[in-house]
């Protein structure tokens, strides 16, 4: 029967491809010379491989763990590092998204926020007798979507659900399983929020750019493309950041210009309804925002992002790193805006010749940075340092050992336990200065340590919610057609994931994610899931078992005990299952029950225009024809095995990765 | 409803002890082995915060009428108690009540509530988002901190909790309630419960299985969040929550904001150990058309105020326990824009309801709406530092007194605006 199941993956889809890998990353491998050290830590070969899969992947598909033994697991590590893995069926499930691919440019002026939209509401004059909060009418609503449509503009809501789409298909569909639990975990390091409408826009291309590509390269690399992307610049403020303490801005025509929006603003304020004032006026709020420094970029990237809280800066240091990032902002996106013609007309090259800098999006303002020299955690930095200055500043943060220490413990959190030993955190931040911050090495350094595979190491980890989601796909085999019910389930759950609102991220622990409610809905979620209830997920149980029905209940937790917690000890779960089980009324009576029941319409939101919108999109699509994509739930036994199946993916077991 | 208490004054636990009845919370036999009484069932104090997210008005809300700026300031938007429909509830001569807060008039006569008017953060962003994040961190200078205020306050309470001390009827736990003390998001209490949604004997069975399952876990904090899980939703007998049934005459508004104070009602009722609760508010960034007495912000404070008062009167012999307190980020600009709307300010206003409330005031020291006093010469500048209110109120309710926890870098004087 194994060696079927293997036969089976290997002539789907990209089968040759993986032979072929798998011939060429052997040699490969032993140029890495990769040493895992599981048979010290007195693990098998088989044991080692499953612990292997629920660290570094979201969870064993079935029949993985004889994949990984047959590639060797040097060699699938190494393939997971190199995460060049063909990905046809994600590509497959993400055509159709077609944001995926787009400029912040355009998405800026595609996909609007809902301050943007009342904004074009009021231009066209659809708003007018009532106030924002008709919005929610549903003849405004017509008027709007047509107006939108005829300009070729989209609700921001639909890139927020193509990108919280996106991240489930990848985590659940992707080979290249390492590069998608790497990019959950850095995006968390490096957090930025849905809930801030400033940054809302470019998180998708955050994830994208500044992250995914970056996951296993050098810590500097990413600390850089994360510091200038538009989302970090607008999620922390450091685009507001700026100061006058500079040649430019003390041009005289400057301070002329100064001088012209105070006035508009005291005109505005005599005449309320002067609408050429008020135009001024919104441009001198925005410059008023921005005009002095914001320091919280600058305490984040210490804190959070490298040093660490007790990473030995001061707030003196603080303020000088703030200040040596004074004029890191974005490039002007809006199309229609004032920035953009103002930077057209100047032009690149005398741009330039100023020392302004634009890279991609990322725009250095030489007019708003602080010129003066700054000492930063002791070292001098001599005035006019201009954009360079900023860069050393973020060389200097990546390189230092407190960086390496707090990195590195958060990569050992992420990957061995809640409290890894001093021992072990000490051969990673060696590896990590010895190597420059390469990640790469810094994860071999963690495998090739003992602690990593001993006893007291497995399944020490608790499931996040996302992690209970994405496994519990992965180890049936499920179908996922409307990936936002997976994204509900796990906000009952209690990860709304990219709506943290906190640049702390997540915090990576076991009593963040177990409270009395979330227990509940794990269960909850784990009988819904298994016994169909939840619209979109497709799974046929049985097929998992080779289309055998098991002969009886207890048959059925034997077997999906081990389909779903592969080498696991399953004696004591079983057991406790067994007595209910046994109970041969059970079943039916909770299907029957199921069966009356109609699917759970996701909960009500509250506020906020764009989840009500979300929220409707969601019901259209369950109003649609055909309806909830159920699972057709066959007769017999395999109700028993969805039981089965719904109260061992809610049990403590399956919590544990 | 029953209620624990109920059980435990009429003898019943003696039936649930012995299991004839089954589904005795663990807790609570363990209490009555050893003959203490459980600390949650002796009647807590509760705060009840709601936050109304998008900057409420303050300024028309609770107006200065009797500051002659206002009126050249806002000439669309001006009202006062003499007009002949939707005339101001004088508060003191120099406030006047919106007419859309009617529900709010007895309380203020009774002097059950007492208003805080000029309240903000020192922070000056007029950023929604911002506003928010350092009001409900309490550090109005530091984005990193990581927890929030109120769970800063679960924290100092200095006495055991059960899983519902802490209850944010959101969806998403608030910033407000993030760390590392125990806090429940939950948007509907009827999800407290395994849902096979199937006849009770079946439910049953399953929770059974799961609650044997998890105690049996290995693992300790598996093991121990599974016990307080099965012994909450033990507690909160979801055919309770369905067939609840407020007190006489209560009729809560439809709102969002409605049916989360029927729930923390219920959660009162149900004496389950709830001490601080959460809910939310929306739709009060007016940039447009606010309009008077019958516009959107109209609307909106009569279904804020309507939602209060019914879950005041529905409390009913509760309502000495619980003092509940308004929040928003900022106020509005003092003056109205181009299109009948105000735009983002600084200070607003706020409401705290109790009957150990010293109300009937209105709380301030706002100079005048003159343009030197405005901030940036547009906007009703903060006078009183929001956190000076809500350390003022849980110091006084909660009984919790170190301030230098629940609002770091914060050295300043609580209002007294409680009987303490």
């Amino acid at each position: 029967m194994k060696l079927k199941r293997m036969a089976k993956t290997f002539t789907v889809g990209a089968g040759l491809t993986v032979l072929f890998a798998f011939t060429q990353s052997k040699q490969s491998a032993e140029n890495y010379r990769i040493k895992l050290p599981y048979k010290k830590a007195g693990l098998t070969e088989r044991q080692a491989a499953a612990h292997l899969l629920s660290r570094f992947s979201f969870g064993a598909r079935p029949g993985e763990v004889d994949e990984v033994l047959q590639i060797g697991l040097e060699n699938w590590l190494e393939q997971q590092l190199k995460a060049a893995q063909p990905d046809s069926e994600v590509d497959r499930r993400l055509q159709g998204m077609d944001a995926l691919q787009l400029s912040n440019e355009t998405i800026a002026n595609t996909y609007l926020t809902p301050a943007q939209v009342v904004r074009i509401a009021i231009k066209n004059k659809l708003i007018q007798k009532d106030s924002v909060f008709s919005a929610d009418k549903k003849e405004y609503r017509d008027q709007l979507k047509m107006l939108m449509e005829k300009q070729g503009l989209k609700p921001f809501v639909e890139l927020q659900t193509q990108l919280i789409n996106q991240k489930i298909i990848r985590a659940a569909y992707s080979n290249n399983q390492l590069q998608e639990v790497m990019t959950d975990f850095w995006f968390n390091h490096f957090n930025v929020s849905l809930t801030k409408p400033q940054c809302q826009q470019f998180i998708l291309t955050y994830e994208r750019d500044a992250i995914r590509p970056n996951v296993f390269g050098d810590f500097k690399t990413m600390l850089v493309a994360t510091a200038k992307h538009p989302a970090m610049l607008e999620y922390l403020d450091n685009s507001a950041s700026v100061s006058m303490n500079n040649e430019l801005a003390q041009r005289p025509a400057r301070i002329q210009a100064q001088k012209k929006i105070e006035q508009a603003i005291n005109a505005s304020m005599a005449d309320p309804n002067n609408a050429a004032a008020k135009g001024f006026v919104q441009q001198a709020l925005n410059a008023k925002k921005v005009q002095g420094l914001n320091e919280n970029y600058a305490r984040e990237v210490m804190e959070l992002h490298t040093l660490g809280v007790d990473g030995g800066y001061t707030q003196k240091d603080v303020t000088e790193v703030a200040r040596a990032l004074t004029g890191w902002s974005v490039t002007p996106l809006y199309r229609d805006g004032l920035e953009k013609k103002i930077i057209g007309k100047i032009g690149e090259d005398r741009m330039a010749k100023n020392g302004f800098v634009t890279e991609g999006d990322f725009f250095y303002r030489a007019d708003k940075h602080d010129d003066s020299s700054k000492t930063i955690l002791g070292k001098y930095f001599a005035p006019k340092g201009g954009y360079d200055e900023g860069m050393r500043v973020l060389d200097m943060l990546s390189s230092l050992p407190n960086t390496a220490k707090f990195v590195c413990k958060k990569i050992a959190v992420r990957f061995v336990s809640d409290q890894p030993s001093e021992e072990l955190l000490k051969k990673m931040s060696d590896t990590y200065l010895k190597h420059h911050g390469n990640i790469k090495e810094v994860l071999l350094t963690l495998v090739s340590s003992v602690e990593f595979w001993k006893e007291d190491a497995l399944r020490e980890k608790i499931k996040s919610p996302f992690e209970l989601a994405i496994s519990t796909i992965r180890a049936t085999n499920a179908d996922i057609k409307m990936p936002m019910q997976i994204f509900n389930w796990c906000s009952r759950m209690g990860q709304r994931f990219y709506f943290y609102q906190a640049p702390t991220g997540f915090p990576d622990r076991a009593g963040y994610w177990i409270n009395t409610g979330s227990l509940l809905n794990r269960m909850n979620f784990g009988l819904a899931f298994a016994t169909g209830k939840i619209p979109g997920v497709s799974l046929d149980l049985l097929a998992l078992n080779q289309h055998h029905e098991p002969e009886s209940a207890e048959a059925a937790l034997k077997i999906y005990s081990q389909i779903l917690l592969p080498e696991r000890d399953q004696e004591a779960n079983i057991k406790r299952l067994t007595a209910l089980i046994n109970d041969n009324k059970v079943g039916e009576k909770i299907v029957a029950a199921a069966n009356q029941t109609q699917p759970a319409i996701q909960e009500t939101e509250t506020d906020m225009m764009s989840q009500r919108a979300e929220q409707r999109q969601e019901k259209a699509m369950l109003s649609k024809k055909n309806k909830p994509i159920n699972t057709p739930l066959l007769a017999g036994n395999n109700t028993t095995v969805a039981n089965v199946t719904g109260v061992i993916i809610g049990s403590p077991e399956f919590q544990r990765k | 409803m029953v209620n624990r208490r109920a059980f435990m004054k009429s003898g019943a636990l003696a039936l649930f002890a012995t299991g004839i009845a089954g589904g005795l919370p663990s807790f609570i036999a363990q209490a009555a082995d050893s003959r203490k009484l459980w600390t949650p069932y002796k009647k807590n104090k509760i705060m009840v915060c709601i936050f109304q997210r998008g900057a409420m008005d303050g300024l028309m809300a609770v107006s200065p009428y009797a500051d002659a700026n206002l009126k050249t300031l806002r000439p669309g938007l001006y009202m006062s108690p003499s007009e002949k429909e939707g005339a101001l509830f004088d508060l003191d001569g120099k406030f006047g009540l919106h007419p859309s807060l009617a529900a709010f008039q007895p309380f203020y006569k009774e002097n059950r509530m007492a208003i805080v008017h000029g309240v903000g953060s020192p922070n000056n962003t007029r950023s929604h988002f911002d506003a928010q994040d350092y009001m409900e961190a309490g550090t109005p200078f530091n984005k990193g901190t990581s927890s929030g205020w109120l769970n800063r306050v679960a924290g100092l309470m200095g006495h055991d909790a059960t899983p519902f001390r802490s209850v944010s009827l959101t969806n998403a736990l608030p910033r407000s309630m993030y760390g590392d003390n125990e806090s429940l998001a939950i948007s509907n209490l009827q999800d407290f419960a395994i849902q096979m949604k199937s006849t009770p004997g079946v439910n049953n069975l399953t929770a059974k299985s799961f609650e044997e399952l998890y105690d049996q876990t290995s693992s300790s904090l598996l093991n121990k969040t599974g016990k307080e899980s099965f012994d909450a939703m033990k507690m909160l007998n979801v055919n309770n929550i369905k067939n609840y049934q407020p007190a006489k005459d209560v009729v809560y508004p439809t709102s969002a904001l409605g049916n989360s104070l029927k729930q923390i009602a219920i959660l009162i009722k149900m004496e389950v150990g709830l001490e601080i609760a959460f809910a939310e508010s929306g739709g009060w960034d007016t940039h447009v058309n606010q309009g008077t007495t019958n516009g959107a912000l109209g609307r909106n404070l009569k279904d804020f105020s309507d939602c209060i008062a019914a879950f005041w009167k529905d409390l009913a012999s509760y309502q000495d326990d619980v003092t509940l307190m308004t929040m928003t980020e900022f106020g509005r600009t003092a003056h109205q824009n181009g299109t009948g709307g105000t735009d983002h300010g600084r200070a607003s206003c706020l409401f705290v309801l109790g009957n150990d409330v010293k109300g009937g005031a209105v709380y301030q020291n706002i100079k005048s709406l003159a343009k030197e006093d405005l901030e940036d010469g547009r906007d009703l500048p903060v006078t009183t530092d929001f956190r000076s209110v809500f350390s003022g109120v849980a110091n006084n309710h909660l009984k919790i007194s170190d301030n230098k926890i629940l609002f770091p870098d914060w050295n300043g004087t609580s209002l007294n605006l409680m009987r303490s």
